[in-house]
């Protein structure tokens, strides 16, 4: 059963999952899952590894698609839209859901190329003064483009770890999104990178609704203020972080906090 | 004593050696617990028997080569040899009727002059024989005294084994190095003497293919070996007409089973398409003559072209582009398959549909890949030999029609060696300048496939 704290009942929700279970194979990883993810604030889901929360992450932008043996069942909603329904193409939905992943993945292409590959594919930007624009932009909110507006030709795979994670971040920026999806984005990185990345996150969240995914509680009591824990596949507890962190109400979560395991 | 048998005992004695290494290294811990061994029994036991193998190895190969010899000479010098004719065809065909008696591989002779030299070579073999084989056995037992008495508690011998087997391993890829260092020279000899009948230029630049084996070769008229009609044709049908028929449908098929291809399927269809390559190319050649050319013939006339011949350059190469399908795809779907999937993720996962993320994000970075398969399927296509002769004649035609008759350069290398011309006609050794000439330019296409794949194999790393 889950506890969902009575703060977040009844608040306006950017997008809203609704008993919602993954499938691989026959195995459950994911089971009936609900939860409103807020528009204002970071969320953060936490939990020990293997729990399930990444593959809940990836069902906001139907990346369970493309894993062949995957099935999602349940209802999740964009805006009180049905994701896997007729009137939303999944193209459209990653458009306003996007995600940055665990390892950073800039395309091998130059770095304009890597932001300029949203919008050119959306039809977001046409012509040159707009890309360039956009791309400026984008660079400039992921706090990238003073590191970067001398190489912009250079390739993006040439960057060091943490500045290629903040140009994943910067190309799903270029796009406009609604929702951003974080999964572990500074699992790969060193603790400066990791502090740009959260200042950063710090810096987005009110213009979009963002998730994170983090195996490291202190990251999820610095960065969010809504937090999920995720165990064993399911959603145990759901609360203000503050709340979270200092007065859980499940015994599982507080044992989880307390570092008694995972 | 034939090189077989000593070959035999010395594995043998190797085998001895390496007990009696063992036992030794065994033999320092047994008598004291606090004795460590720098390297573990076998490795001593190796020693040793590299030390008693290798050498004699080297003896045998050596020995195999000079033993007939000093046999020859011994029987020479003897009193039954003194009546053989001095040199030619007569004495050695004595000498070997002789020895094959001798060593008990015929029953006698035709010739009663070789009569007397039975005994004489008998004698000598034996004698042989027996210094080879004290002599081999000597040096086992040398070489493995020597290494026997080095092994001690604190003796390398893992590294000096170890050093061994590099040196082994590296002898093993020299040969294919010095192979194709052999070929070369031996190809590069024979073209020299074909330059010296007939200029390179006229070689290189001249229009006209016809080289007569019944000409007189010391006035070799220059004017016939212009080999720029085979060239043509080997680029129209390799890499022109057979490319384009290759590579879109190899990519094509590649990209489908790597992207879109359900498990089940794929592991039905990668295999039958792999099967393709390994049919012969002579019954692609069947296929080519017997239903594709005349097929291509009837739709030419149908579509108003007169004079279609049987014989078409685009029939070979057709047939030639679908035997080269399975190269260009398995070198595709390799290189397409190796792209991180956190690049096809980062796309989709930005709203691209799968094709564009295939061609703008998959495509690029595998086309290192997908270059060197197509760079390896042009020099396969062009030393393509069968579906040549049996679908675009051998006659060399310079012509851009593709339903015409043409020719290839390997199809007249065939030709020209399995003529009736002599080995001293510049008609026959133009076959060695059409092998070089055909052997740099896929020796190039290689080299530039490694250099493209190694300039941006680090793109996505």
């Amino acid at each position: 059963m889950t506890v969902i704290h009575e703060k977040l009942v009844d608040t306006n929700a950017k997008m809203r999952a609704r008993d919602v279970s993954v499938y691989y194979g026959d195995k459950k990883a994911i089971d009936e899952v609900s939860i409103d993810i807020s528009p204002d604030y970071v969320t953060a889901f936490i939990g020990p590894s293997g729990c399930g929360k990444s593959t809940f992450l990836r069902c906001f932008n139907r990346m369970n698609d493309t894993i062949p043996v995957a099935r999602v069942t349940g209802t999740i909603e964009l805006e009180d839209e049905d994701i896997h329904g007729n009137a939303m193409d999944v193209v459209q939905l990653r458009a306003r859901v996007g995600m940055v992943f665990q390892k950073p993945n800039p395309f091998p292409k130059s770095i304009y190329e890597n932001i300029a590959y949203g919008p050119k594919i959306h039809g977001l930007a046409e012509k040159k003064p707009d890309i360039d624009e956009v791309v400026e932009k984008s660079l400039t909110r992921a706090g990238l483009w003073d590191e970067v507006k001398d190489r912009l030709d250079e390739s993006g795979t040439a960057l060091s770890g943490g500045q290629q994670q903040r140009l994943c971040i910067a190309r799903a920026i270029a796009v406009d999104p609604e929702v951003i999806l974080m999964d572990e984005p500074c699992s790969a990185l060193d603790p400066i990178a990791t502090a740009k990345i959260e200042e950063l996150i710090d810096e987005l969240s009110g213009r979009y609704a963002i998730v994170i995914v983090t195996h490291s509680m202190q990251q999820a009591a610095r960065v969010s203020q809504r937090t999920a824990f995720f165990h064993l596949g399911k959603m145990v507890e759901y609360g203000p972080t503050s709340d979270i962190f200092t007065n859980p109400i499940e015994k599982r979560t507080q044992d989880y906090i307390t570092g008694r395991y995972g | 004593m034939s090189p077989i048998t000593l070959i035999l005992i010395a594995i043998g004695l190797g085998l001895a050696g390496w007990l009696a290494g063992r036992a030794k290294a065994w033999s320092f811990q047994k008598a004291d617990a606090n004795v460590r061994l720098v390297a573990r029994p076998t490795y001593h036991a190796w020693y040793v028997a590299v030390w008693v193998v290798l050498p004699v190895l080297a003896f045998i190969a050596l020995w195999s080569f000079l033993a007939p010899q000093l046999v020859m000479q011994t029987v020479l010098a003897s009193p039954g040899a003194e009546g053989l004719p001095s040199f030619g065809f007569q004495r050695d065909s004595i000498l070997s009727e002789a020895r094959a008696v001798a060593t008990g591989s015929a029953q006698g002779v035709f010739n009663s002059d070789a009569e007397a030299l039975i005994e004489p070579f008998r004698e000598a073999i034996s004698h042989y024989n027996l210094i080879g084989l004290v002599v081999t056995v000597m040096i086992a037992f040398a070489g493995g005294a020597y290494a026997f008495l080095r092994v001690k508690p604190d003796f390398r011998a893992r590294t000096r084994v170890e050093r061994t087997v590099m040196i082994v391993l590296l002898l093993a890829s020299l040969v294919a190095i010095l192979t194709t260092f052999g070929i070369f020279a031996s190809l590069v000899f024979e073209t020299v003497r074909f330059f010296g009948m007939v200029s390179p230029v006229d070689f290189l630049f001249g229009s006209f293919w016809g080289p007569d084996p019944m000409s007189n070769p010391e006035a070799a008229d220059g004017t016939r070996y212009g080999a720029i009609p085979l060239f043509w044709g080997t680029i129209f049908i390799g890499a022109i007409i057979a490319m384009i028929v290759a590579i879109p449908l190899g990519l094509m098929s590649a990209i489908y089973l790597t992207q879109y291809a359900n498990p089940k399927l794929r592991a039905w269809v990668k295999p039958a398409l792999e099967i393709l390559a390994g049919v012969p190319t002579v019954v692609y050649g069947y296929f080519a003559a017997l239903t594709v050319a005349p097929a291509i013939r009837d739709m030419a006339v149908a579509v108003g072209i007169s004079g279609a011949s049987t014989e078409s350059a685009l029939a070979a190469g057709v047939v030639m582009g679908v035997m080269i399908i399975p190269f260009v795809s398995s070198m595709a779907d390799d290189s397409i398959a190796a792209v991180p999937s956190a690049m096809r993720d980062g796309s989709l996962a930005m709203g691209a549909t799968q094709s564009e993320t295939i061609r703008r994000v998959l495509f690029p970075a595998a086309l290192p890949g997908i270059v060197a398969g197509v760079m390896l399927a042009v020099s396969r296509a062009i030393g393509e030999t069968m579906i040549v002769v049996m679908a675009a004649s051998t006659a060399a035609n310079l012509t851009v029609n593709p339903l015409e008759r043409m020719t290839t350069v390997t199809v007249q290398i065939v030709k020209m060696l399995t003529g009736e011309g002599s080995f001293d006609h510049p008609a026959t050794l133009s076959a060695f300048a059409l092998g070089f000439v055909l052997f740099m330019v896929t020796l190039a296409l290689n080299f530039i496939a490694l250099r493209v794949v190694k300039r941006f194999r680090e793109a996505y790393d």
